[in-house]
């Protein structure tokens, strides 16, 4: 940190009481107490609004999700009972929660693993020099700039179980039959095609947020650095394995936990193509709690299936937090 | 003298080649990330009988193009206020977004505050306890606020993200303020509040315009709490109004729906993409480094 060393001690409250008390005290403390009391209560005043907005709003709701999830909450009725672990019990004995645990673990894998190759391909491409990059590199991060709902819904219109283009232009080179044909492909008809669209559309939107983070990596490496080693008599691979992997290694990791985060906890992708369907291919934890917490008015049971993905979010969170705190501030 | 001409050109035709190959390794990419796009705006603009002959290529116009789908739009849905909407929610969303993440950012970087670095840490935390835990809860709190079927919840709801990323944001631009600048402004007679604002804001006033542009680009990428939260169909932002209004069972407009959403997206996408290094170097925590 850069400048605890002013001051040894004081917390937020004794901070305030001394800015009150700076009339008094400044005479016998002198210029620079006064000073430091008068800088901390106007840095706890600027963080104030801040801090308390995100404490109302993230940290009680946080709280509160906990209380929902062991009460009998429902949309129409303000009184809530305490019911144990009911709800989790209640999920747990559900078929449907395990089919949605299972493809939300299947999704976030099968993407990660896909994503990865794309986007590690994509980065060294856009680690060379040539013309025209910066309009291709403009181009090609378009799928992650776009708003989701706006992507999805394009994605929706290619899917088109009738008229989807990418049909059309599989049937064209004589990869597939015609329409109404055994191999035509209903994409977000299909039980296993289905899954594997949503998991498509989530790869597109996310390789190149890959790509680009690994940039960042790469580039942060010191061209002195790579030197130094090749003076040494370090071959490209060795370069590579001892000095670039360990250096963008933690770049590396947050953009990973990053992604898996927001890749867990999406709902939109699979909510706008098939809500879940057929029948429940496509089921996820985050679907599952909007159909349960919102459309069947079960707030409690809705929440008690949200909180199922803070066991696979927790390791996630608790390695990017060791990573920032040992980033050099 | 042959020698010395035919040096440059093996390696212009080395060039040439390398060029050729980053090129044909491109290209997919290329494909792949713009085509939707491209399929959105031939879509909004071809008639309805176009998008629905199996026979044509589709790639290009087989009937005259047409604007009908955008006058649809505007005369005959709710998308104008939709677009109202999005823009008014955008600006109090920015506007909520500044008056707290500025001041926070500005005392965690340059205040010396105690604990200043894991305050920051806990507060860019947050950003990452997803919506989708929180939704439920919100909405408790939205309808106790009395906002619950209105646009002024997503208002409410909003800064819950933007303000954690923006504060992080911004203390990673005030870091790059030389102290001594501010130093100087307090020697030549400011108060701290005086330095701040004459001399910290107009220097970091890039970094401002970046929270803004995040305040707004961010709240386009939700869609579970407009989804959530706002029901009746005159108060929806863009994002949430086109897939629930424009699709009634299974009848789809795709003309008008992919008019709806390219008017939308692409500017916002724009926007994003020039300032997508800042995103990720706020990310990766190379917080102004």
């Amino acid at each position: 940190m850069t400048g605890s060393s002013q001051t040894s001690g004081p917390d937020a409250t004794s901070a305030r009481a001394a800015a009150v008390s700076v009339g008094v005290d400044a005479r016998s403390r002198g210029w620079l107490g006064s000073q430091t009391s008068r800088r901390l209560a106007f840095g706890y005043l600027l963080l104030a609004p801040a801090s308390a907005y995100v404490l109302l709003l993230v940290g009680v709701p946080f709280l509160f999700s906990l209380y929902l999830a062991v009460s009998d909450a429902n949309v129409g009725d303000p009184v809530a009972n305490f019911v144990g672990l009911a709800n989790f019990r209640a999920a747990w004995e559900m078929e449907t929660f395990w089919i949605a645990l299972r493809n939300s673990v299947t999704f976030l894998v099968v993407a990660a693993v896909f994503k990865s190759l794309l986007g590690t391909s994509l980065a060294f491409l856009l680690l060379q020099e040539f013309k025209g990059k910066k309009l291709v590199r403009a181009l090609v991060v378009i799928p992650f700039t776009l708003p989701v709902a706006v992507s999805v819904l394009s994605w929706k219109w290619m899917y088109d179980s009738q008229f989807s283009v990418i049909n059309w232009a599989l049937h064209r080179v004589g990869l597939i039959g015609g329409y109404g044909s055994e191999s035509w492909p209903i994409w977000l008809g299909q039980p296993h095609l289905a899954l594997l669209a949503c998991i498509g559309v989530n790869v597109w939107r996310t390789f190149p947020f890959t790509a680009i983070v690994l940039l960042a990596g790469f580039t942060s490496v010191p061209t002195e650095v790579l030197d130094a080693a090749r003076v040494d008599g370090c071959s490209f691979f060795q370069r590579f394995r001892h000095v670039v992997t360990p250096m963008i290694f933690p770049i590396l990791i947050i953009g990973f936990l990053f992604d898996t985060v927001f890749t867990l906890s999406d709902l939109s992708v699979v909510y706008l193509l098939t809500a879940g369907g057929p029948g429940n291919a496509t089921q996820i934890l985050p679907v599952l709690a909007y159909q349960i917490g919102i459309q069947a008015g079960s707030l409690g049971r809705g929440a008690a299936i949200a909180l199922m993905l803070v066991p696979l979010l927790f390791p996630a969170l608790l390695v990017m937090l060791r990573n920032l705190k040992r980033r050099d501030w | 003298m042959s020698t010395a001409v035919a040096v440059p050109r093996t390696h212009r035709q080395k060039e040439f080649r390398r060029h050729l190959l980053i090129y044909a390794g491109m290209t997919p990419f290329l494909i792949i990330a713009v085509f939707p796009v491209y399929w959105m705006l031939i879509t909004a603009l071809k008639q309805e009988p176009d998008l629905y002959r199996i026979d044509n290529v589709p790639f290009w116009f087989n009937l005259p193009p047409t604007l009908k789908n955008f006058e649809t739009l505007f005369y005959q849905t709710n998308y104008g206020s939709w677009i109202v909407n999005t823009l008014t929610i955008s600006a109090w969303v920015a506007v909520i977004t500044l008056l707290t993440a500025v001041p926070a950012g500005y005392a965690l970087a340059r205040l010396r505050l105690p604990g200043a670095e894991n305050i920051g840490i806990a507060i860019f935390m947050t950003y990452l306890v997803p919506s989708i835990i929180l939704f439920l809860p919100l909405s408790r709190v939205v309808s106790s606020l009395g906002l619950q079927d209105s646009w002024w919840a997503l208002v409410v709801v909003y800064p819950t993200f933007t303000i954690p990323f923006c504060t992080w944001l911004m203390m990673g631009f005030f870091k790059t303020v030389p102290m001594e600048m501010e130093e100087a402004a307090r020697v030549d007679g400011c108060g701290q509040f005086g330095a701040l604002v004459r001399i910290v804001l107009p220097v970091s006033l890039p970094g401002v315009l970046t929270s803004v542009i995040f305040a707004f680009t961010l709240s386009m990428q939700d869609f579970l709490y407009g989804l959530a939260f706002v029901a009746p169909g005159d108060q929806k932002p863009v994002p949430v109004g086109v897939p629930t209004e424009l699709i009634r069972g299974d009848v789809f407009f795709w003309g008008s729906i992919m008019a709806a959403v390219l008017l939308v997206g692409l500017p916002v996408a724009i926007l994003y993409n020039s300032f997508l290094d800042r995103f990720i170097q706020g990310i990766t925590g190379g917080v102004g480094k």
